[in-house]
């Protein structure tokens, strides 16, 4: 009884636990030119000249930004259309630390 | 000579170049070397080819190659999920990659005078080709450890003088296809 309990408790974390935002991470790379990157950004996320420039300066300074935010499966969606275009894109749980 | 003056718009959505023999043989040939590169593993023995068919490889490890793991690189920071990613992804981001290095291959075999234009996705596709083979030099020249005041002072004899100048090059028309295609885009 104990053990059904358990599981029933497991199988109902997992499912909120695919719910929990993931988030896409592109990291510095010296060869990509700043204002390449701000247009990849503007392209594939819609963002606005002005907010992809910010990202852009983030990743320059700090190494690396988060970049989107949603469910794991839309994350890994941006991180293979990032590396199709070159960018340095890994994805990961929005809880864990960067 | 008949330097490239790099792209400039032409009207709403056409970004033209007029490129030089010997400008059109460096891009035909590096284009060439990452269609190449980029060409499926070859493991005949696991291959199931119906997995293959839609683009779910049995290579989940990532590739040795230096310039090849730049290209297709891990999308987690775990081993286990980034080898699971790899299976059913890497065969897909090959083959866009190709086709990104194929259109400047082809578009300018085909053009005699060396004159291209390119429309809004065909820039895109040119973007993402020409920084393949950016990313791909870069490796080599290792621009992560030596600053570019330092490639700038490589000896006149030394081979990887003339990379850095064609990666250079790249980067200058990367440049300035980017500022034509920002050019009609409000802040």
């Amino acid at each position: 009884m104990v053990k059904i309990k358990s599981k029933i408790e497991e199988e109902i974390n997992a499912i909120f636990a695919t719910d929990r935002p993931w988030v896409t991470i592109v990291w510095d790379d010296p060869v990509n030119l700043m204002d390449y990157v701000t247009y990849v950004f503007m392209e594939l996320f819609g963002y606005s000249r002005e907010r992809a420039t910010e990202l852009m300066m983030k990743v320059h300074t700090e190494g690396k930004a988060v970049v989107s935010e949603g469910t794991r499966e839309e994350m890994e969606h941006d991180v293979a259309r990032l590396h199709e275009f070159g960018l340095w894109a890994t994805l990961q749980r929005g809880d864990q630390p960067l | 000579m008949n330097q490239s003056h790099g792209f400039t718009r032409h009207g709403e959505e056409l970004f033209v170049a007029q490129f030089s023999d010997s400008e059109k043989e460096v891009l035909i040939n590096l284009s060439q070397q990452i269609i190449e590169l980029l060409a499926e593993r070859v493991d005949h023995h696991n291959e199931d080819p119906l997995a293959a068919m839609v683009g779910i490889t049995v290579h989940d490890s990532p590739p040795e190659d230096e310039v090849l793991l730049r290209l297709l690189p891990n999308a987690y920071a775990d081993g286990v999920d980034a080898s699971e990613f790899r299976r059913y992804t890497e065969s897909v981001l090959r083959t866009k990659k190709q086709a990104h290095a194929m259109s400047i291959r082809t578009m300018l075999m085909s053009s005699e005078d060396g004159s291209i234009e390119l429309n809004h996705e065909l820039a895109n596709a040119w973007l993402g080709g020409i920084n393949d083979i950016r990313l791909a030099l870069g490796v080599r020249l290792n621009v992560e450890k030596n600053s570019h005041e330092e490639l700038e002072l490589l000896a006149p004899d030394d081979p990887m003088r003339g990379v850095y100048g064609v990666y250079s090059w790249l980067g200058w028309l990367q440049g300035n296809l980017l500022e034509a295609l920002m050019d009609g885009i409000e802040s």
